[in-house]
């Protein structure tokens, strides 16, 4: 693997069978992507596309059919760590034992990964709320608390599957804001997985623009923007013309897709 | 911090406990309406002669025999504590064995294809018609007692701890294999905890039935206990001892079943108490 990449994959293919048809279905094809240490980038793409499915396969989650991906070996901490689309916080765990988990799970003593935990929960600005257990917390506290877990266990690659989904749109917009602050204190290469192109453009060096299913890539795009990036700056021109061109390929997948469905009546939509 | 997450959490109880006590006011109203209708009828019946006082008895002989047997005779309290004696290590070895059982079928696949035949064949046979069996192996003393409740109660105490395994759910156990937890950590950290509830509720269900175990073995091989004294009651026409010991599992039944219910609450303090 090339020097300076955090991960290389190289022709990855998901091939899954449908339990309710029995049809063999092609996830994710032919997907080559490079990413650059502490780089910031995102995949977007129609939902269903497989965006999820290559984050997954990357994380070991999913076993890839076809094709190689390669992760930067870390000098300390581990490869690679999840932050999930719903927060996935032990409703039976206090926060901090929450955040601690990715190193429990490496076998360190739970005090002293209470400790090691901390600073990441202060990062996160979840202070003073360490005792609370998740249900106690709001939808992008949660979140935060996710992001924290991730950040514990010193990943050379953040992995986050639309992790604002689910929160409202303003909390969603101070999440971003937060992410990249914490993105410039922690240092992490990341690759972040989103259906929203203004998030992907915001928060990214680059994105990737991801085909209808089977999800190939369409474009990858340099997003030449300054940083840091206030929020300001998704109404400024530049950032609307990239909008509009990751928009315009977006449009010509979902159109093809309709057509698709139109032009077979008899089959149901799924 | 704490002070004021404390003043947040009690801000929470005011409003569903508010609603409970409504609940339970009408709860206890409609209770009492039907206790006051059913009751003097019940007396009128047999005062009138309508219905013998054997079959029957009435309500105010049976308060009389309560008070009798339980405070001026005592006769009623050795049956009493031989019951509970038999009860507790029934159901005590019941959750002691199958509660691990219950995980290890939930966990292992090929254990529970093993076992099932089998466990499905026990469940399927009315204990009572092992009561031969069961006597003529350990006897007439206690062991062939705690064994009857034991039996009652273990079936629903591995079927509910099973389901309660199956139900951890998939982004937790997603989560742990993300961050590579061991077999055992995922256990701990994650299948436990959500089998947790079904536990509690295999203790419920245990319960009642461990209690139905006690007077199915008091009433074929015993000299004492309240399925004795029911049954010898009934052998010698005092339905008014018949009467009381019912009334006494009934309540027994009822207790346990809220000591569970506020077990479950206690523990569960994860959870919003309102979904």
């Amino acid at each position: 693997m090339q020097a300076g990449l955090a991960l290389e994959a190289r022709n990855v293919r998901m091939e899954y069978v449908d339990q309710a048809t029995g049809e063999r279905l092609l996830a994710v094809d032919r997907v080559d992507l490079d990413i650059e240490e502490g780089q910031f980038v995102s995949i977007v793409g129609p939902s269903g596309c497989g965006k999820s499915t290559f984050l997954k396969i990357v994380n070991g989650l999913f076993p890839a059919t076809d094709g190689t991906i390669e992760l930067r070996r870390p000098d300390h901490g581990v490869a690679h760590a999840m932050v999930f689309q719903d927060s996935s916080l032990f409703p039976w765990y206090t926060i901090v034992d929450n955040v601690a988990y990715g190193l429990v799970c490496q076998g360190v003593p739970r005090k002293e990964a209470q400790a090691r935990a901390k600073p990441l929960i202060d990062l996160v600005s979840l202070t003073g709320f360490e005792t609370k257990f998740p249900y106690q917390l709001s939808g992008g506290m949660q979140q935060r608390a996710n992001l924290a877990r991730a950040l514990t266990v010193d990943p050379e690659i953040l992995l986050m599957d639309e992790p604002f989904a689910a929160l409202d749109a303003q909390t969603r917009e101070l999440m971003q804001a937060e992410l990249l602050r914490i993105w410039n204190e922690a240092h992490k290469t990341v690759l972040f997985i989103t259906h929203q192109i203004d998030e992907a453009i915001y928060l990214s060096d680059r994105v990737i623009v991801m085909s209808a299913r089977p999800g190939r890539i369409l474009a990858d795009i340099a997003i030449d923007l300054p940083r840091p990036r206030k929020l300001e700056i998704k109404r400024s021109p530049d950032f609307i013309t990239y909008a509009d061109q990751i928009w315009s390929l977006i449009a010509t997948q979902l159109k093809s897709h309709l057509h698709e469905v139109q032009a077979k009546p008899g089959e149901s939509v799924a | 911090m704490t002070v004021g997450s404390q003043g947040l959490a009690r801000s929470r109880t005011p409003h569903p406990r508010r609603v409970s006590v409504a609940f339970l006011s009408d709860r206890v109203r409609y209770g009492l309406i039907g206790f006051l209708i059913v009751i003097p009828l019940w007396e009128l019946v047999v005062r009138l002669g309508i219905v013998k006082r054997v079959t029957l008895s009435a309500p105010s002989i049976i308060a009389n025999t309560a008070i009798n047997d339980l405070l001026v005779n005592r006769e009623l309290w050795p049956h009493l504590f031989q019951s509970s004696q038999q009860f507790f290590l029934g159901l005590g070895l019941a959750l002691l064995t199958g509660v691990p059982l219950g995980l290890s079928l939930g966990l292992f696949r090929r254990l529970n294809y093993f076992l099932d035949p089998w466990l499905s064949a026990i469940y399927a046979t009315p204990t009572i018609a092992l009561v031969p069996i069961i006597v003529l192996v350990l006897g007439l003393g206690l062991e062939s007692k705690i064994f009857i409740v034991w039996l009652e109660a273990i079936f629903v105490i591995v079927v509910s701890t099973m389901a309660g395994v199956r139900a951890a759910e998939a982004r937790y156990l997603d989560l742990a294999k993300s961050f590579r937890a061991s077999r055992w950590l995922t256990f701990t950290s994650v299948i436990l905890p959500s089998s947790f509830p079904y536990i509690l509720t295999a203790l419920r269900l245990g319960t009642t039935r461990a209690l139905v175990g006690v007077v199915v073995a008091e009433f074929f091989a015993a000299n004492k206990g309240i399925g004795f004294f029911i049954n010898f009651s009934g052998t010698t026409l005092r339905t008014d001892r018949v009467m009381l010991g019912v009334i006494i599992l009934g309540l027994l039944g009822v207790l346990m079943g809220e000591g569970v219910r506020r077990l479950e609450r206690r523990f569960e303090r994860w959870r919003p108490e309102f979904n």
